[in-house]
């Protein structure tokens, strides 16, 4: 089934990047096509736990890019170009698009905008229903992915690899320990990560390595 | 068909383990050439010592000393290689060990800044080995009678110089690197004495491939799996000559990737030559450490590491250390009959049957590591089948993602441990690692099997004995292992932490190792791509 795989949604959205030079360049930028800036802007995002996205709830894994043209295969292929310049976004995430993008909005406008200044008929996008009108508008249907993740919801996912990860150095920890020290120090483990507990402690959305997980041990 | 290799064509190293045949001490000397002239005539000249890859079937005819020689990247070039045949060499070898240095894990602890002289120049990248030749003998006086006629070869070449700066027991400034198999009157298995410094029995698989010469039964074991009985021929075939001898089809039914005109590369293969430095002393402090808490004692957790007891024999058929002490009592000393060829008939076949079990196995019935660890030694580096974890026919062949991972091991240990608590001095393993691919095979193997875990679901964890597991501080580095418990009898994991590193590089580089057509083509100076 095409966008969807279990509760996995892969969208993919391609929006047409304006043409030329704005006439309202930002400042030091001047003389810079809208792709230019775009690209710019995406090339300086922040990454990993600092991202934009990684606020967004329920993201597996996403990326914006600048799509200029597609790539000629060689003969006997056709040589093809696009009629512009797209910028694309391509985002995995858990359940279904509406609920998905309102979140993004909520959690993003001003990056959002910011973005979507350069690309064609942003002035539509005004609040989170516009905001969807326009993604729906501009997304292609997604026949092919690899869902790299489990079904769950984001933030149990971030608990179990927190929970795993810390198992594992619990167990490194206390091997060898008698049944009553080991069963001290599971209470111990149980008390610090409150494996029930989907708020905290846990992996940070974005974070790349358990030392860069607030509560985590060190 | 069969492939059929001209073992007149192909040099004796690549398919002999000469340790097998009694050649078990060695000096490995490397040259630099100024005068590309003088160093063709040179090549000229060390020619007709070069030993062959012709079967040896006499035992007792075989030569006292073996000759051997290759070249690296800038070696070749200095030779006159034309620019085109030198570019069609893949890129690790033209890069050389050193700038692959990323790859294969030679950083922290084994990066070059440590290594012996001889390997660093001032032009830290740049190749100033240009010339290996290896000696092999059976005692150190047929290596001195090959070294000397070496030095009147060298005498009458000015334009070439021999380089020194090999760390040794005389110092820094050896002007060749020693090596001599540990002498063991005990437990000697593999090829008389194959001990290393750690105490375990090496060289006990020799890998086995179409053409090789060498003798069939040893298919079992160092061939590839079909999926048969592991302890019959059924269970083996020989591997794709192409996977180590170029100019011949490979595992993939394709001629590995080499430099033409086709008479330079075929029969050629390329050897990755590594000094491999034992902290002997970080190795036992922490075997003593650990194994005192390890359940079942210190020999069985240096058993864990390596996939054998440090008498050879593999856990996954002697998972106790009664069952190999045992086994190891009553082939050892038919071993030592057969070799001085005093056995009776009966002797004989016993030794057969025995030393079988040594190599004639596979994981199919160890599916949980519950005997040898997934992160142990030997099954990382010789997976068998058991990349299939434990399901049938998961691939066209049980080896697909093995297969072509194979390599050739060649090369005996260097140096002596005067004191076993301490981790410098000069002793280690010099190993001469043959392949035709050295990025797929060797590398690969360094990269994903050896400083990697994944493959075999072990995260990031690296190979527990050769693994790069950091700079050790105060006898601790960063490595560790998970020995994977048994749920039959109710064992718990246990759970290696901390590990030093217990093996560093000390030196080396990738070498072409031409055939004899090859040598002789590169000593009149007439290769000609076109």
């Amino acid at each position: 089934m095409a966008n969807k795989s279990g509760n996995a949604y892969a969208l993919t959205v391609l929006c047409p990047i304006l043409r030329g030079v704005p006439s309202d360049s930002p400042a030091g930028n001047s003389g810079q096509t809208y792709t230019a800036l775009l690209r710019n802007v995406l090339q300086t995002l922040h990454v990993n736990e600092e991202s934009p996205m990684a606020k967004v709830p329920n993201t597996y894994l996403c990326r914006f890019w600048v799509l200029s043209d597609v790539p000629y295969q060689g003969k006997p292929a056709f040589l093809e170009h696009l009629k512009s310049d797209y910028l694309v976004f391509s985002s995995n995430f858990h359940g279904e698009l509406e609920p998905y993008l309102a979140g993004m909005w909520k959690a993003l406008q001003e990056d959002v905008l910011a973005i979507l200044w350069h690309c064609v008929g942003h002035e539509a996008v005004r609040d989170a229903k516009s905001f969807i009108e326009y993604v729906k508008k501009c997304q292609v249907t997604t026949t092919f992915f690899f869902n790299g993740s489990t079904d769950e919801p984001l933030v149990e996912q971030l608990k179990n690899l927190y929970l795993k990860q810390e198992f594992s150095r619990f167990a490194f920890e206390n091997q060898g320990k008698s049944a009553s020290e080991l069963q001290e120090a599971f209470r111990g483990f149980v008390q610090r990560t409150q494996p029930t507990n989907l708020d905290g402690p846990t992996w940070a959305p974005g974070a790349y390595h358990l030392d860069r997980v607030e509560g985590a041990s060190k | 068909m069969t492939t059929r290799v001209d073992l007149d064509d192909v040099q004796g190293n690549v398919v002999k383990a000469y340790a097998r045949y009694g050649l078990v001490v060695a000096r490995y000397v490397f040259f630099h050439v100024d005068v590309p002239v003088a160093g063709r005539k040179f090549v000229a000249d060390i020619v007709p010592l070069v030993t062959l890859g012709t079967p040896w079937k006499d035992l007792s005819k075989t030569p006292r000393v073996g000759t051997n020689i290759g070249f690296t990247y800038e070696g070749l070039r200095h030779l006159d290689t034309p620019e085109v045949t030198l570019h069609g060499f893949p890129e690790a070898f033209s890069m050389g060990m050193k700038a692959r240095r990323e790859i294969i894990g030679d950083t922290g602890p084994s990066l070059y800044h440590r290594w012996d002289p001889v390997w660093n120049n001032q032009d830290d990248n740049k190749q100033h080995v240009h010339i290996m030749v290896t000696i092999d003998g059976k005692e150190e006086k047929d290596l001195d009678s090959r070294y000397q006629e070496i030095q009147r070869i060298l005498a009458a070449n000015p334009g070439v110089s021999q380089l020194v700066g090999h760390r040794g027991a005389g110092g820094d400034n050896l002007p060749y690197q020693p090596a001599a198999a540990l002498l063991s009157t005990k437990d000697n298995l593999g090829y008389p004495g194959g001990k290393e410094h750690f105490g375990y029995s090496d060289g006990i698989t020799t890998t086995f491939f179409e053409g090789c010469g060498e003798d069939p039964n040893l298919v079992i074991g160092g061939g590839k799996p079909t999926g048969g009985d592991p302890r019959t021929p059924a269970g083996w075939a020989p591997l794709a000559a192409g996977e180590f001898i170029l100019g011949h089809p490979d595992e993939a039914f394709e001629y590995p990737e080499a430099p033409g005109p086709p008479l330079f590369s075929r029969n050629g293969t390329f050897i990755a030559y590594r000094k491999l430095h034992q902290n002997v002393g970080s190795f036992h402090s922490y075997l003593d450490e650990e194994g005192a808490r390890f359940p079942d004692g210190k020999e069985a957790l240096a058993a864990k590491f390596a996939g054998r007891w440090r008498n050879g024999a593999p856990l996954v058929s002697f998972p106790t250390e009664e069952s190999a002490n045992r086994f190891v009592a009553e082939l050892a000393p038919l071993q030592v009959k057969v070799w001085t060829q005093s056995a009776t008939p009966q002797e004989k076949t016993r030794f057969a049957e025995l030393s079988l079990q040594l190599v004639a196995f596979d994981y199919r019935d160890d599916t949980s590591g519950a005997r040898c660890p997934f992160g142990s030694h030997m099954r990382r580096t010789n997976p068998r089948s058991a990349l299939q974890f434990g399901k049938t026919n998961a691939f066209a062949v049980p080896g697909a993602l093995s297969n072509r991972r194979r390599i050739l091991r060649r090369g005996l240990p260097y140096g002596q441990v005067d004191d076993p608590t301490r981790d410098d001095g000069d002793h280690g393993v010099i190993m001469l690692i043959v392949n035709a691919d050295l990025s797929r095979q060797f590398e690969f193997v360094q990269q994903q099997w050896m400083n990697y875990g994944n493959d075999f679901g072990l995260a990031n964890d690296p190979d527990p004995l050769l693994g790069n597991h950091g700079t050790n501080e105060g006898r601790l580095g960063g490595g560790r292992m998970t020995i994977e418990g048994d749920v039959v009898t109710n064992k718990p994991p246990y759970f290696c932490n901390h590990m030093p590193t217990f093996v560093e590089t000390r030196g080396g580089d990738y070498f072409f190792v031409p055939s004899l057509t090859c040598l002789r083509t590169i000593a009149l100076g007439i290769i000609d791509p076109t």
